[in-house]
């Protein structure tokens, strides 16, 4: 297994303590360029952007912060900040204007007044959240709220605003619907469906995934459901859950399991309109699948998973699956199960992959580090040139005019000694002796 | 890449079970390194061809009669002098059972033909030779002998303020000590213990030999091979130990671009480094003496200098000094010719970090292709580090296209005599010397 090091990394300072799940990449404050953004366990929301160690921004929320995320949750072409509470105080920032009002002032710090730091909206939703997804999960184009809870139920919320009222602020989130799952929830995400319809999958124990049917695209009346007291053992659940487990070598049906969907597939003309989506185990199985639910791979590792995003490391379209242990071991497997191995070197608290602007002006692919230690890392150069390693013969071998030139000198392309022989001379000018 | 800026792409991280130290690395054959550890450990890494790809492989070797409680010093391994083969590997450890410490040095080398060259084999045949002196480098170089043939030698510096030599007594089939004077006159009745020792054979059967002493000493001696009788020889002082002593000649053929007669930096320089002083190099040591310093100014700047190399890095036939420190930084200098006197300085290009200090660098063709890979040993573990294949595949097309251009034109020239037409094929920029 290739194993690698990155060392180019910022550390921010972070003094708290948070949830796995309050940080997130994201673009905060619509200027195209991402930033990181982290809760913590007494409330305060942080903004980090480039590669200051400070944070660019703090707010206060009400209540332990267990998911952070940014999105156009409102549908309003923008990105907020979403920021939901354990207790269940759900919290709405628009970080736009104060990209323009830090533009404007020379201070480092915030002169800001307390009206500014408090969020523009705040509603409470059930309490014991545990995720969060902003996605379009009916396909209406319109963004939804999904929150994952402690007690094995999600909820998808709505932002809706009355029709009359122009100004926004008068808007509220509106439960659409909420699932009953049979395990814990660890993670949320979409993916396409065989139909390419977006699918909302959940992930359950034992390397196990659900997908959660939308059922008020069928029928207009979804109030009267919710408020029927969801008995255990009915058929509500099994209607409304579809259950996959997948096969394999699991030990433990319970063990911890993450997902995640809509791995990107590159080029255009392969992908088939099934989504690609990866599972990982606390117990080391990584598994590659499709929305037919076709394993495209699956690797064994002895580390614990506790995390998995995706990203594309080798900037060719196509998304890798990162897969983070507690002990900072780190996986980067590519659609042909190519691995790459990184040991960050402290046990890792949370982790995220993503697009972040970092040093150099612009979003580039970086691994996030929450340490035991106040500290976060972001190794900001992790883009790779290619997953596998290779040699210069290999390389050269792929264009047609290198071809010729051997031709032209006289050299077989099928002697590989002599062509070593060649390419070492034309490097280097001492390679005789 | 003609900007000076760090070319290289990560490969590949071992990581090894113990630390290692300055002699913990060498080259064992072609494409293949050997790297030691404390705790008795010896590591072989090379590139595996498995299955259409290429693979990095670091691989335990097990060298016999080195005790479960062996530290090991140094390790070198060297090819046997024409006309005999045989891969030698000199492994020197200390194996400490509580009441005494002994040092050993083992020299390993297989006779029976077919596996001279098989490291498997060859770990298994072993001369156990114990040492009156705590070890340190283990070096080795190439010898005129008295009877006209050449043979390749150990050189082992001790904390007995001694070097020892050891040579392979043919009748025997093994090694043994031999008086080092007789073959090294310049190395008897040393000022102090040497840590680093280098040497060089240059033009009229004469070597340059160079050492650095734990008191600051360094010695340099013109000996002519034929005698062997010093020539003349210098010694300079320094305030603290000496980490490198490295003997080189800057560029590898003199170059005239389009005619122009350009700066012939010739002759050998000496490159120094101390614990606590900056790098100096010691231009035209065959003219000059220790008398033309030049110093690279930083090297001090990131704590101790442990290892250096001289080697050209961007294929433009001028060699950079390239430094390894204890700080976690590689450091790239180059030679900048100014104006008058063959005067210039080395400038420092860029400094690339690491995650540990570094101890030992070497630059060989691991992957087989022409091209050599950069090999840097941490206190973790051993770097590959890779050219950038893209860029370097380009230049190889160009230059190759330039060859093939100027192969074309030389035929068109020469069609009368068209028997000299092989001997005719040399890059288009550059001239034999």
């Amino acid at each position: 297994m290739r194993s690698l090091n990155f060392v180019h990394r910022v550390s921010l300072d972070f003094s708290g303590t948070m949830f796995p799940h309050a940080i997130c990449l994201g673009d905060a404050d619509n200027d195209s360029l991402n930033e990181l953004i982290v809760g913590d366990t007494s409330g305060k929301l942080l903004v980090y952007k480039n590669d200051d160690s400070k944070p660019w921004i703090t707010r206060t929320c009400v209540g332990m912060l267990t998911c952070v995320a940014v999105g156009d949750v409102c549908n309003k072409g923008k990105n907020l900040v979403v920021a939901v509470g354990a207790e269940g105080w759900f919290h709405l920032f628009d970080l736009t204007a104060a990209n323009a009002s830090k533009a404007d002032s020379s201070s480092q710090h915030e002169f800001l007044s307390p009206d500014d730091q408090r969020p523009f909206f705040t509603q409470h939703i059930p309490a014991n959240t545990k995720v969060i997804l902003i996605s379009d999960i009916d396909g209406d184009g319109r963004c939804e709220l999904v929150v994952g809870y402690t007690d094995r139920v999600v909820r998808a919320f709505r932002w809706e605003e009355p029709s009359d009222s122009s100004e926004g602020g008068s808007g509220q989130l509106v439960l659409l619907k909420k699932w009953l799952l049979e395990g814990q929830v660890d993670s949320l995400s979409v993916n396409p469906g065989p139909e390419g319809l977006p699918e909302l999958m959940v992930s359950q124990p034992g390397c196990g995934y659900a997908i959660l049917l939308c059922t008020w695209t069928q029928q207009d009346s979804t109030d009267s459901e919710e408020d029927a007291p969801a008995t255990p053992g009915s058929e509500g659940p099994s209607r409304d859950v579809v259950l996959h487990l997948t096969t394999g070598r699991i030990h433990n049906k319970n063990v911890s399991t993450h997902l995640i969907g809509s791995i990107s597939k590159g080029s255009k003309e392969e992908s088939s309109k099934c989504g690609l989506f990866a599972l990982c185990t606390l117990d080391g199985t990584l598994k590659l699948m499709d929305s037919s639910e076709q394993l495209l791979w699956s690797v064994q590792v002895d580390h614990q998973l506790f995390a998995l995003q995706k990203l594309d490391v080798t900037g060719d379209g196509r998304e890798e699956v990162v897969a983070c242990a507690w002990d900072g071991q780190t996986y980067i497997i590519d659609h042909n199960r190519t691995v790459v191995r990184f040991q960050f070197d402290e046990n890792v608290n949370a982790f995220c992959a993503g697009q972040y602007t970092c040093k150099e002006g612009k979003n580039s692919p970086c691994l996030v580090y929450v340490s035991f230690n106040q500290k976060i890392y972001i190794y900001w150069k992790v883009e790779l040139e290619r997953m596998e390693s290779t040699n210069l013969l290999r390389v050269l071998e792929e264009k047609p005019e290198f071809k010729s030139h051997l031709k032209a000198l006289g050299v077989d392309a099928e002697d590989s000694a002599a062509v070593r022989e060649l390419v070492a001379n034309v490097l280097y000018q001492d390679a005789q002796t | 890449m003609l900007g000076g800026s760090y070319s290289f792409v990560e490969d590949s991280f071992s990581r090894f079970p113990s630390q290692s130290n300055i002699y913990g690395l060498c080259e064992a054959g072609e494409q293949q390194l050997l790297a030691a550890t404390l705790k008795g450990k010896v590591v072989c890494f090379r590139y595996q061809e498995l299955q259409q790809k290429v693979r990095p492989v670091a691989k335990e070797v097990q060298f016999t009669y080195i005790p479960v409680d062996a530290e090991i010093v140094s390790i070198d391994a060297f090819n046997k002098s024409s006309p005999k083969r045989g891969l030698v590997v000199g492994i020197t450890f200390i194996k400490d059972s509580g009441d005494k410490a002994t040092p050993f040095l083992n020299i390993y080398c297989d006779y029976e033909p077919g596996s001279e060259f098989n490291l498997e084999s060859i770990a298994q045949s072993c001369l156990n030779l114990e040492l009156q002196f705590t070890p340190f480098q283990l070096y080795h170089t190439e010898v005129q002998c008295p009877d006209g043939g050449s043979d390749t030698v150990f050189l082992l510096s001790g904390h007995d303020q001694r070097i020892h030599l050891y040579k392979e007594n043919v009748s025997l089939h093994q090694f043994e000590e031999q008086p080092v004077e007789r073959l090294f006159p310049e190395l008897q009745q040393l000022p102090s213990n040497v840590l680093w020792l280098d040497m060089l054979s240059v033009a009229g059967g004469r070597r340059l030999s160079a050492f650095g002493c734990q008191n600051g000493c360094v010695g340099l001696a013109l000996v002519n091979q034929n005698g062997p009788e010093v020539l003349q020889s210098w010694r300079v002082q320094f305030d603290s130990p000496i980490s490198t002593v490295l003997l080189f000649r800057l560029s590898c053929r003199t170059i005239e671009p389009s005619g122009e007669r350009s700066e012939e930096i010739e002759g050998y320089n000496l490159l120094i480094t101390s614990t606590v002083e900056m790098a100096v190099v010691y231009r035209d040591v065959q003219n000059h003496g220790l008398s033309w310093s030049t110093c690279l100014s930083g090297s001090d700047q990131s704590d101790t200098v442990l290892c250096a190399l001289v080697i050209d890095l961007d294929f433009n036939g001028q060699k950079e000094v390239l430094l390894g420190t204890y700080g976690q930084e590689l450091l790239c200098y180059k030679f900048q010719p100014s104006g008058r006197e063959r005067d210039g300085e080395f400038q420092l290009q860029w400094r690339q970090s690491f995650k540990s200090p570094l101890l030992s660098i070497i630059y060989l063709d691991l992957t087989g292709d022409g091209l050599r890979e950069l090999a840097v040993l941490t206190l973790r573990g051993l770097h590959i580090l890779q050219h950038s294949l893209t860029c370097t595949a380009d230049l190889v097309l160009n230059r190759l296209a330039q060859k093939v251009l100027s192969l074309t034109a030389s035929s068109e020239l020469s069609k009368t005599e068209e028997t000299n037409f092989p001997a005719q094929i040399q890059d288009g920029t550059t001239q034999t010397p």
